[in-house]
């Protein structure tokens, strides 16, 4: 990039992160998982000792659905604010200046990816100061399955903006996506306590499989590979569809 | 105007489906002028100066623009064409500062973002949202953004549509103040006083045909015509009145004579019939104005409803 194209990116990425923190969501992605984290340590010190057979106390179990369900409250404000500049022709007034409208998008990721970070730091930090939930984690498959998760759910997001034709549409349906994202994960009932099929299905599900390589790199020694490459392969397809039929108009 | 022209559109043809839109539009606009588009809802005004602009690519035809190609040279284009579109909106949260700023720093060589939104009556709205903003301060904010990368090309689509008397004046002082700082303007309205105001020419399209291309003045003549109606001392027939320089119609109710023609009709009129001993009593003159020309060369083009539609 030249200078001036980071100066423009510098001012862009203000701009967008300023206007996602007005919307009435913008912060949904910081505060739920800090009420989670509180809610989730409560409920462990009022029921301490591990959960079933997991060897986990509830908070260690919880922590890796906490840290993907921020991840889906920020991917989930993609499809609300971009279906939107997109229905009311903001991105393409952006398309007729000298800044291609994809830099609108590479910025508000830019400042999503800054926000996710900011999650983990929050429900890691939080989660072992506050109710001693130790990690003794591997950090680099600690790193790829949280990136993995991060790349997969932003990528289920920009699905959405892609096929959404209006903003009333989109934020109906992501409604609900994002209420079947939150039950896959484990927010309501881990994978490891029910039975199957339903385990299996949350475990192959896009947040349930990032759930669980979270989960397993942080607890078991390592995400299984079937993990692993189930968020891959969910990544390459929901890019796909993303590239495919993404609008600018 | 030997220079070349600052926009040149020849031959275009655009078609959505079937529905042919624009059907083999040449227009050529002179750099420093405001040229103005007008014609019906759907007549393919908008789809024309989306050509111009490069949002899209015409069938057939060319375009060319200051020299350089809408859909070859678009990113190049981009940093001297200033483009407000038709309904197209902010996010609602952003704030009128932020948003002219924001498109100061995509351009090279914008204008100072204070003083343009001072000159546009709304520097004390820099830090409202842009929802909480009434139409008119909407419509500025729009304006706003298509001056502030400092064009030589501004192309303003239904600019004050939907806004008060007043704030339509204010803007047309401002479209008129561009003109003086040498900005070549298109102007696409379907209001008639706003195009007979601050156009230099003007281009009627109907059923995506030019039908019209001249000087508001020379189209509201020629098309709109003057009318002249008035009671003859004594009977006059229709050769006599022919023979007058500029009558082209005749039409009779009772007493009363009503000749629709070009020029100073009222004047011609009253001369010749004194020459021949024919007093004129009861005379009322009304001369053509652009909403007569637009009425009478949309309404003849419907007649060919069906020539611009075939696929």
């Amino acid at each position: 990039m030249s200078r001036r194209s980071r100066a423009q990116f510098a001012e862009l990425l203000k701009v967008q992160g300023k206007l996602a923190l007005r919307e009435p969501y913008g912060a949904l992605g910081l505060g739920l998982p800090i009420i989670l984290l509180v809610v989730f340590g409560l409920v462990g010190q009022a029921n301490p000792g591990t959960v079933g057979d997991t060897g986990l106390t509830i908070i260690e179990l919880w922590i890796p659905t906490i840290l993907i369900i921020s991840f889906i409250s920020i991917a989930i404000s993609l499809p609300n604010t971009l279906v939107r500049d997109r229905e009311i022709g903001w991105l393409r007034r952006v398309s007729t200046t000298p800044l291609h409208p994809s830099m609108l998008l590479a910025a508000q990721l830019v400042f999503d990816l800054v926000l996710a970070a900011a999650a983990v730091l929050i429900v890691i930090v939080g989660g072992a100061l506050v109710f001693g939930a130790s990690l003794h984690v591997q950090i680099l498959p600690f790193a790829v399955s949280l990136l993995l998760a991060i790349a997969e759910i932003f990528a289920g997001g920009l699905v959405l903006v892609a096929l959404m034709p209006s903003q009333t549409v989109a934020s109906a349906v992501a409604g609900v996506v994002f209420f079947v994202s939150l039950f896959l994960a484990g927010l309501w009932v881990q994978p490891a306590q029910v039975p199957d099929p339903l385990r299996t299905i949350m475990y192959y599900s896009p947040t349930g499989a990032a759930a669980k390589a979270v989960l397993d790199s942080a607890f078991n020694g390592g995400p299984s590979y079937a993990g692993l490459l189930t968020m891959a392969v969910y990544t390459v397809i929901f890019g796909f569809i993303a590239i495919r039929y993404f609008r600018w108009e | 105007m030997s220079a070349a022209p600052a926009v040149s559109v020849q031959h275009v043809v655009k078609k959505y489906g079937r529905r042919v839109a624009v059907n083999d539009v040449s227009i050529s606009i002179h750099e420093g002028e405001i040229f103005g588009i007008i014609g019906p809802n759907g007549a393919g005004k908008t789809t024309t100066v989306e050509c111009i602009s490069g949002l899209r690519a015409p069938d057939s035809g060319s375009i060319s623009v200051y020299g350089l190609s809408p859909q070859k040279d678009r990113n190049k284009m981009r940093e001297f064409v200033g483009v407000q579109l038709q309904e197209s909106q902010l996010p609602p949260r952003l704030k009128v500062g932020e948003a002219v700023r924001l498109f100061a720093s995509f351009y090279s060589n914008p204008l100072e973002p204070d003083p343009l939104l001072e000159s546009l009556g709304i520097k004390e709205f820099a830090n409202s949202s842009f929802k909480n903003l009434s139409g008119g301060q909407k419509q500025r904010v729009s304006i706003a953004l298509a001056l502030v990368g400092n064009p030589r090309l501004a192309i303003l689509d239904e600019l004050t549509t939907g806004l008060d008397p007043e704030a339509r004046r204010e803007i047309w002082s401002l479209i008129e103040s561009m003109r003086d700082r040498g900005v070549t303007v298109i102007l696409v309205t379907h209001f008639m006083d706003e195009a007979e105001r601050l156009c230099d020419r003007l281009a009627l399209i109907n059923h995506g045909t030019v039908i019209a291309l001249d000087t508001p003045e020379a189209i509201a003549a020629k098309a709109g015509g003057s009318r002249v109606r008035f009671a003859p001392s004594q009977p006059v027939d229709d050769q006599t009145l022919r023979a007058i320089a500029g009558v082209n119609e005749i039409e009779r109710k009772e007493r009363f004579v009503t000749v629709t023609g070009t020029g100073d009709l009222a004047g011609s009129l009253v001369n010749a019939l004194a020459a021949i001993g024919i007093r004129v009593s009861d005379l009322e003159a009304r001369t053509g104005n652009l909403d007569d020309a637009f009425i009478k060369l949309t309404s003849d083009g419907a007649s060919s409803v069906g020539k611009g539609v075939q696929a």
